[in-house]
């Protein structure tokens, strides 16, 4: 009988969710197959069968598990299986977490080796038309007959069970009665757990408003000197983004305004050496802040360099904790969105963070006359526990005029 | 525009005749040529509209692909007929290591303007060494162009723009379709290599087809119109530039699709277009892409042995039902 537990995937991780079991009690299994799906905040796993032998879960599914935890068995023969259910009775999904041994007490009277009710582990036989068109429609593909070959669910299949669901009577009376008996109805269309990733900014975002006394301040900048910038240093058909040039920008105004760059820790307000500068990003709808470090060491390119590989990592799944980490500053741009200001939340413990948003041609006026001109949106929250509002708006004006006239970067 | 009704042969001659008194750089050169004008006669009136510029090879193909080669990379225009197609194997070397490979061992700097003009296919009692469809092959050595046109119009069309072509083209002309007859435009036109032709439109179905086959598939959706399917039916003209285009199109209309070719199934160019159409139109197929070809055989000499090998009008009927579930 070998144990079936949650294996320690990283330094940190303490405890995993079970996902789903694979096979149901009983069933056996060969070395190497899927046995079940584990999920910490960062990843799914998939626990496979360290030898060939049949399975008896004993943790249900949707549980959260400790590391090492034992959550089934698996018995290397069938007397030894009858034995297993004996001492530990299965479980099946969505029963309470957490089946401890029984005691040897009273059990029901049932046979050991009763068969129990498990879910089918039949694969649903489908055209892929067809699962394409009942994804997109929400259909059950396990409720639908299928008329192909072998019982193959077709595109035919699908559209008979549209057609169903818009007329059978019984279905359309019961929406009339639903919509009808309570105009107040409001139910949830899909409840989503609050946990892993999306945890984690929950709580550091409601932290930062709660924490901290965060005021925004708006401003905009003539874009043309970045555009032209823009233009001449991308080179070799590789466009240098503008977050790299922002990054730049920022990192330089905030050598002049070090103390813009800092954090509070308890009663000391620490002033920053070095600039460490997040950006945020989205990723598997999430927000993450991968950190560029010294962007006020490096020149743009380097900078653009950086922030590509980022954001590769970011869309592989391979990002380290080191990246995420020891930020000072952050660097947040919804121009693509055509946002044009907004109101940014601090990741704490850094004290500022720089919305920036689209670049959009607007009417100026300029030596009495009304001129066509590329500008762009800033907005400079900081805590304002420890950033005064003057010296928050002097970093947020030497932003603007170095965006407007970057050359004063070196000044 | 005005149509005539021409032979494939007719309009094969017609268009190189054409081209010929327009580029005096093209000549053919094959196996008795000026006393038949072509086994075939696919060559009318050219030896007497064009004297010197037809000219009698030796019995070698391999010193005709040779020839062309030569004279191809020193500027001139050959066109070279092959009398059969099964005689490819004796210039496999002139065509597969040479003219296919000479522009790129060459950095670039020959063109290879030059027709490898050769008659395919099934259907005459010819037997094995004279009935083969070899197309796959040569879709195999990246190098070559491959034409395989069924109706006449397209033969006229494409062979026009295949004598104008800067890279060698294979041109593939089934046998049996020579007398196929057909509307050929009166004007001037040229069909340009790699656009598909859907020789009929239908909802049900997509069938992808070319050279010969595109008559029996034609046979064959009329039959199952008359059950109610309706068979979309593409003729690809040519496979090297392929139309995945036209394809696309069609499949993500019809959901199912049945590939038909002469050349026997393993290892056939249906085997591409069903692996190309599964990567990148998954989500759109409601059943199995499904091909017919010819039984994996030599040709017989016999008829009745040689349809049972051959795909008919009746296999492609029961292929369409078999997709569909009919």
């Amino acid at each position: 009988m070998i144990e079936i537990t949650i294996p320690k995937l990283g330094l940190t991780m303490e405890s995993a969710k079970l996902v789903r079991w694979e096979f149901s009690s009983g069933d056996e299994v060969k070395e190497g197959e899927t046995l079940l799906v584990i999920e910490t905040d960062k990843v799914s796993f998939e626990v496979t069968a360290p030898a060939d032998g049949i399975i008896h879960p004993i943790a249900s599914e949707g549980s959260t598990c400790e590391v090492e935890e034992t959550v089934g068995y698996l018995a290397v023969a069938r007397e030894e299986y009858e034995q297993l259910i004996k001492d530990q009775p299965p479980v099946l999904a969505a029963t309470p977490p957490q089946v401890e041994a029984v005691e040897p007490g009273p059990v029901p009277t049932q046979p050991a080796n009763v068969s129990v009710p498990a879910q089918s582990k039949g694969r649903i036989k489908a055209s892929p038309l067809a699962r394409f068109m009942a994804a997109e429609h929400g259909l059950d593909l396990s409720a639908i007959t299928g008329s192909g070959p072998n019982g193959r669910i077709v595109k035919a299949d699908i559209l008979l069970a549209l057609e169903e669901d818009m007329v059978a009577p019984e279905k359309r009376a019961a929406r009339l009665q639903d919509s009808a008996a309570d105009s107040m109805a409001k139910e949830a269309l899909e409840s989503i757990p609050i946990q892993g990733l999306r945890r984690v900014i929950f709580d550091n975002m409601y932290q930062s408003l709660s924490q901290s006394a965060q005021l925004t301040l708006h401003t905009e900048a003539c874009a043309d000197s970045i555009i032209s910038l823009r233009k001449r240093i991308s080179k070799d058909g590789k466009k240098i983004s503008y977050n790299a040039i922002l990054m730049k920008i920022t990192a330089a105004a905030l050598r002049l305004h070090p103390k813009i760059n800092v954090s509070v820790d308890g009663d000391t307000i620490h002033v920053w050496r070095q600039i460490h500068m997040g950006l945020a990003m989205e990723a598997n709808d999430a927000l993450i802040v991968p950190v560029v470090r010294n962007p006020d060491l490096k020149n743009i390119s380097e900078i653009d360099h950086d922030i590509v590989d980022l954001i590769d990592r970011t869309r592989e799944n391979k990002l380290s904790p080191d990246d995420l980490a020891n930020g000072t500053f952050t660097l947040s741009n919804l121009g693509f969105a055509d946002i044009d200001f907004f109101t940014p939340i601090i990741r704490p413990p850094e004290s500022a963070i720089l919305g920036v948003g689209r670049i959009v041609e607007k009417a100026i006026v300029k030596c009495e006359a009304v001129v066509p001109e590329q500008r762009i949106g800033l907005s400079l929250t900081f805590d304002h526990r420890i950033i005064d509002g003057a010296p928050g708006a002097r970093f947020l004006k030497t932003v603007k005029e170095m965006i407007e006239d970057p050359v004063l970067m070196i000044s | 525009m005005t149509d005539r009704i021409i032979s494939c042969t007719d309009a094969l001659a017609e268009a190189l005749a054409e081209e010929m008194k327009r580029d005096e750089t093209i000549f053919i050169i094959g196996e008795d040529l000026t006393a038949h004008d072509g086994i075939f006669g696919q060559f009318k009136g050219l030896h007497q509209g064009f004297p010197g510029r037809i000219i009698d090879a030796p019995i070698s193909e391999t010193a005709i692909v040779g020839a062309g080669l030569g004279a191809a990379l020193t500027g001139m225009r050959p066109l070279l007929d092959l009398h059969f197609a099964d005689f490819f194997t004796t210039a496999m070397d002139e065509i597969a290591n040479q003219t296919a490979k000479i522009r790129y061992m060459f950095g670039g700097q020959v063109k290879i303007p030059m027709v490898i003009w050769a008659p395919d296919g099934g259907g005459l009692s010819a037997a094995a060494q004279h009935s083969q469809s070899l197309e796959s092959w040569f879709v195999h050595t990246p190098g070559l162009k491959i034409v395989v046109p069924s109706e006449p119009a397209d033969v006229k069309g494409l062979i026009k723009t295949a004598v104008r072509e800067d890279d060698p083209v294979i041109f593939f002309q089934h046998k049996k379709l020579f007398a196929q007859t057909g509307p050929v435009p009166e004007e001037e036109y040229l069909i340009p290599l790699g656009k598909a032709d859907i020789k009929r439109e239908g909802r049900d179905i997509t069938l992808i087809t070319y050279s010969r086959m595109s008559y029996l598939s034609l046979e064959a959706s009329e039959q199952l119109a008359g059950e109610g399917i309706e068979v979309e039916i593409i003729d690809l003209r040519t496979l090297k530039p392929l139309d995945f285009d036209l394809i696309v199109g069609s499949v993500k209309k019809t959901n199912n699709v049945l590939i038909v070719h002469e050349a026997c199934l393993t290892g056939g160019f249906g085997g591409e277009i069903a692996a190309k159409i599964g990567e990148e139109l998954f989500d759109y197929l409601d059943a199995p892409v499904t091909r017919i070809g010819a039984k994996d055989v030599p040709i017989p000499f016999s008829p009745v042995m040689e349809n049972f090998v051959l795909p008919q009008v009746n296999d492609i009927v029961n292929g369409v039902k078999k997709v569909l579930n009919r």
